[in-house]
């Protein structure tokens, strides 16, 4: 086997043991195998120990200067944060692998119909990172970043573009985390690949930019309200959830309702909504990464919360049904583990592990019991707000006296008074 | 004319839809009459190149402005074909059946390949690109003018079918045929003479209908890439009759050399044998990988299994079957696609072979036709299951062969197939009483005449072939 010929981009003439193959060398995942894209397009794989030898005909092309997208004033103005994901991330033709959107132009070639609409005044990008390797530390730094636009008095709204593994996390955190917010804060995400023309971005980043210049503030995700590419929905920080891995309207409101149909031209309010106002946002990024979501299962036994008493301040407890855990009557009780744990200071919170619906700890003598050992019934949240919100409140110096009270109050709108029969 | 003398020289491309499911998902690949009872409507990007830009051609062909409405079916069509889940593994059906063609036209198989993205902005793939993969190359046909190389042979999924334009605005495409499969062969642009082109492409499309391919109107198309001295390349599409391939070709020929603007350029085969303008030839194919799959790796044992199963090739059936008393227009009938029913059915049921091929090919479509039904319909209804019945009862003589063809009608238009086959079991003596009966109330007609009188009296399920036979005797003497 020849030592390796040519670099991903370049053209090359290899020498097998009958013929010699001409074409671009690609960027190749199995290691043995050798990509070469043919004159006709198609690319074929050679294992590397077929190639005798070769040799390179052109080194790769230099990348053309990317023009920038003229911004015409008078348009509203916006800011971005680009963090990653799919919306950010493209193919590179030439070596054949996926890369992130290097550059606020990179941004503005892939995506014209938003620079058309809006102007953006200033885009971020502090890191880019799959939302599957964030941490909350990135969470914070989002806050401060969107912070930092929304009080910029020129800026009417904040789009943040995301991964949409934990986009619903990072919606959460971003709620508890911007208090005082008078603007919308509009994170966007793409379930399809914008290499791709049918990709999902473009219609989420327009309606994104629309309802950032709309009149309701708060924290909302926009995306896709069908499969069809109408138009988005604009749905609450606290109670959105990914609710499909592929789908393009896999964002769906938990235990409300859409907070607005979103155009790119227009936007139509389903209710009420918070609107703008001109006080300033305070950032209140803390969090404390000590705390843990624990889905029950038939049988398990409460050793597991032994483990997390040992390193974790709080932990949120996927229950069954309306909140319910093996107690008295049952062989592996969770009573009197829970009731130590929570004694020395673990704060165990319970929402269901339906997804929609609200625990309730009055209908059956479980509940009760969890309720007399501590155990808070967090209503109709949902799971993942739940854990953001109790890191959130464990972050706070001084707070943990109170953390039961603050964690039953309703800080960013994640829990509903009246639950409807919609949206199952 | 002269074809050396113009510097006439021609290739042939042949898409042929495979009958197995489709290609990237689990859904059946078979075309749909009914109306779909989904529907999503999608807008499709122009992707910016390698530079960045955004191609000022690609903008416009796109139909950036177009809307595209995809119809499909809750129990034929999945996320996959409306582009929300990604693709699953190739089709191991369609990719071994891929292989039998590529063997028979004895092509080298690309061990190593990688499955592309090839753009297409029309909205007939509601991705925005049609999936293909390079499966083969370097293979020959044979012919009477000796071996037509075979330069490659591509899997590729079939587009979504056009339904209707309003106004240039919004297009409807039905989702039944994206994704079926389609092998292409590419001939290397040798053939001389028109009748080269065709007896070539006769020949592929033998060749192919020995292995699991469909049958029937647009499941195979031809496409002649041609040139002449001082014409560059013209592809032209859509040929939907053999027949006008020549005639077609010296056409095309005729209106190149009167052509003032030589161009490059894609047209349409029209049914009159002239062509129309479709679009300037296309640059480049722009391909990129399906990232979503692995690379595809097809190891020398799969390849030798396949060869182990190749079909056989239409010359050797044609003699089998004439030994078994076929006449050659029935021969060309089991050939198309019958085959392996005629071959398991002839096995199994002591019955003339005549009568097996005329059921499952003649017969059928005569009746599935007066019924409305279409090829598609007649397969899925008329299984092997069916037609074994049907052949039990003429073996044991429950079921006359004149009466085949009347259960059949009964069938298709509906029946049960236990209420078809309850025919009247009318003995051939009682028969022969009732006609010479019929026969002494009018006497003096013709054996034809009479029938119209039996049919009336003794009911269509009468075994017509023995009545005509006994009516003739009776009239004879």
């Amino acid at each position: 086997m020849a030592e390796q010929i040519g670099k991903p981009g370049e053209r090359v003439r290899l020498r097998l043991a009958q013929e010699e193959v001409e074409g671009t060398m690609l960027e190749s995942h199995e290691p043995g195998i050798a990509l070469l894209k043919l004159g006709s397009g198609y690319n074929i794989g050679i294992p590397r120990e077929h190639i005798l030898g070769g040799e390179v005909l052109a080194t790769a092309s230099v990348p053309v200067v990317q023009k920038r997208v003229s911004q015409t004033t008078g348009k509203p103005v916006i800011g971005m944060v680009i963090t990653g994901g799919t919306i950010a991330s493209v193919l590179d033709p030439k070596t054949g692998g996926v890369k992130w959107v290097a550059s606020e132009e990179h941004f503005m070639q892939y995506y014209p119909e938003l620079f058309e609409m809006v102007t953006v005044k200033a885009i971020r990008i502090p890191f880019k990172v799959a939302s599957e390797s964030m941490t909350s530390d990135h969470w914070m730094t989002i806050a401060q970043e969107v912070g930092a636009l929304v009080n910029d008095p020129e800026i009417q709204g904040v789009v943040v573009t995301h991964g949409t593994d934990f986009l619903g996390y990072t919606a959460a955190a971003l709620s508890f985390m911007l208090r005082d917010l008078g603007k919308p804060v509009v994170l966007t995400y793409s379930q399809r690949s914008i290499d791709r023309p049918s990709s999902d971005a473009h219609l989420n980043l327009q309606c994104a930019a629309r309802l950032a210049i709309d009149t309701a503030a708060g924290v909302f995700v926009v995306g896709h309200a069908t499969e069809s590419d109408d138009y988005c929905q604009a749905l609450l920080g606290t109670k959105v959830r990914k609710l499909h891995s592929s789908r393009r309207d896999a964002f769906q409101p938990v235990n409300t309702t859409v907070v607005a149909k979103v155009w790119p031209d227009k936007v139509v309010y389903a209710g009420s909504f918070t609107p703008r106002h001109t006080k300033p946002c305070v950032v209140d990024a803390v969090f404390s990464d000590k705390v843990a979501l624990v889905k029950f299962y038939p049988g398990q036994t409460p050793d597991i919360l032994d483990f997390y008493a040992l390193k974790y301040r709080g932990i949120i407890l996927e229950a069954a049904g309306l909140g319910h855990l093996p107690v008295s009557e049952s062989s592996h009780s969770w009573l009197s583990t829970l009731k130590k744990s929570i004694r020395a200071g673990l704060v165990v919170g319970c929402v269901t592990q339906t997804v929609h619906g609200r625990v309730d700890p009055y209908v059956y003598s479980n509940g009760r019991e969890l309720l007399d050992a501590g155990v808070l019934f967090l209503k109709d949240g949902l799971a993942e707000t739940m854990l953001v919100k109790l890191g959130w409140i464990l972050g706070h110096y001084g707070w943990k006296k109170d953390a039961g009270t603050k964690m039953l109050e309703n800080v960013a709108g994640e829990f509903s008074d009246r639950l409807i029969g919609l949206n199952l | 004319m002269d074809y050396t003398r113009l510097g006439f020289k021609a290739g042939l491309e042949i898409h042929q839809q495979l009958d197995t499911g489709k290609l990237f998902c689990g859904c059946p690949g078979y075309l749909r009459q009914d109306v779909g009872d989904v529907q999503v409507m999608r807008k499709l990007h122009a992707i910016a190149g390698e530079t960045g830009e955004v191609d000022a051609a690609v903008r416009h062909e796109a139909g950036l402005e177009k809307s595209f409405v995809y119809e499909g079916y809750r129990d034929s069509t999945c996320l996959i074909e409306l582009d929300e889940e990604p693709p699953h593994l190739i089709s191991q059906e369609a990719l071994d059946e891929a292989l039998r063609v590529a063997l028979l036209l004895n092509c080298e198989v690309y061990q190593h390949t990688q499955i592309m993205r090839k753009l297409v902005i029309d909205g007939s793939n509601t991705s925005g690109f049609q999936r293909t993969v390079l499966l083969a190359r370097n293979g020959w046909v044979e012919t009477s003018f000796g071996k037509v190389p075979i330069d490659t042979l591509c899997l590729e999924e079939d587009s979504a079918r056009l339904v209707s334009e309003k106004s240039g605005k919004e297009v409807v495409y039905r989702l039944d045929r994206l994704g079926i499969p389609l092998v292409e062969i590419a001939t290397a642009p040798t053939l001389v003479n028109p009748a080269q082109v065709r007896e070539t492409a006769l020949k592929l499309g033998e060749i192919v209908r020995a292995c699991r391919v469909k049958r029937g109107i647009g499941t195979i198309r031809q496409d002649v890439n041609m040139s002449s001295t001082g014409h560059p390349r013209v592809e032209i599409k859509g040929f939907q009759d053999m027949g006008m391939l020549e005639g077609t070709i010296q056409m095309e020929l005729i209106r190149q050399q009167h052509e003032s603007d030589k161009q490059s350029q894609v047209r349409q085969a029209l049914p009159d044998g002239t062509t129309k303008f479709l679009r300037p030839m296309p640059g480049k194919a722009r391909m990129y990988p399906e990232t979503d799959l692995p690379l595809l790796f097809i190891s020398l044992e799969h390849i030798n299994r396949i060869k182990k199963t190749l079909p056989r090739l239409q010359q050797d059936i044609t003699q089998d079957l004439l030994k078994q008393g076929l006449s050659s227009e029935l021969v060309g009938l089991v050939l198309d696609g019958f085959v392996p029913l005629y071959t398991a059915l002839v096995k199994r049921h002591v019955v003339s072979p005549v009568l097996i091929a005329k059921m499952i090919t003649l017969w059928t479509r005569e009746v599935g036709t007066k019924a409305g039904k279409t090829f598609d319909e007649l397969t899925s209804v008329c299984t092997e299951e069916v037609y074994d019945m049907i052949l039990e009862r003429v073996a044991s003589g429950k079921l006359g062969e004149g009466q085949v063809k009347g259960v059949l009608s009964a069938f298709i238009s509906g029946k049960s197939l236990e209420d078809a086959l309850q025919v009247e079991q009318v003995d051939d003596n009682r028969l022969e009483q009732d006609l010479r009966a019929i026969v002494a109330e009018k006497p003096g007609l013709r054996a034809n005449a009479y029938m119209g009188l039996v049919l009336a009296k003794l009911g269509s399920g009468v075994d017509k072939r023995k009545a005509m036979e006994l009516l003739q005797k009776i009239v004879s003497t």
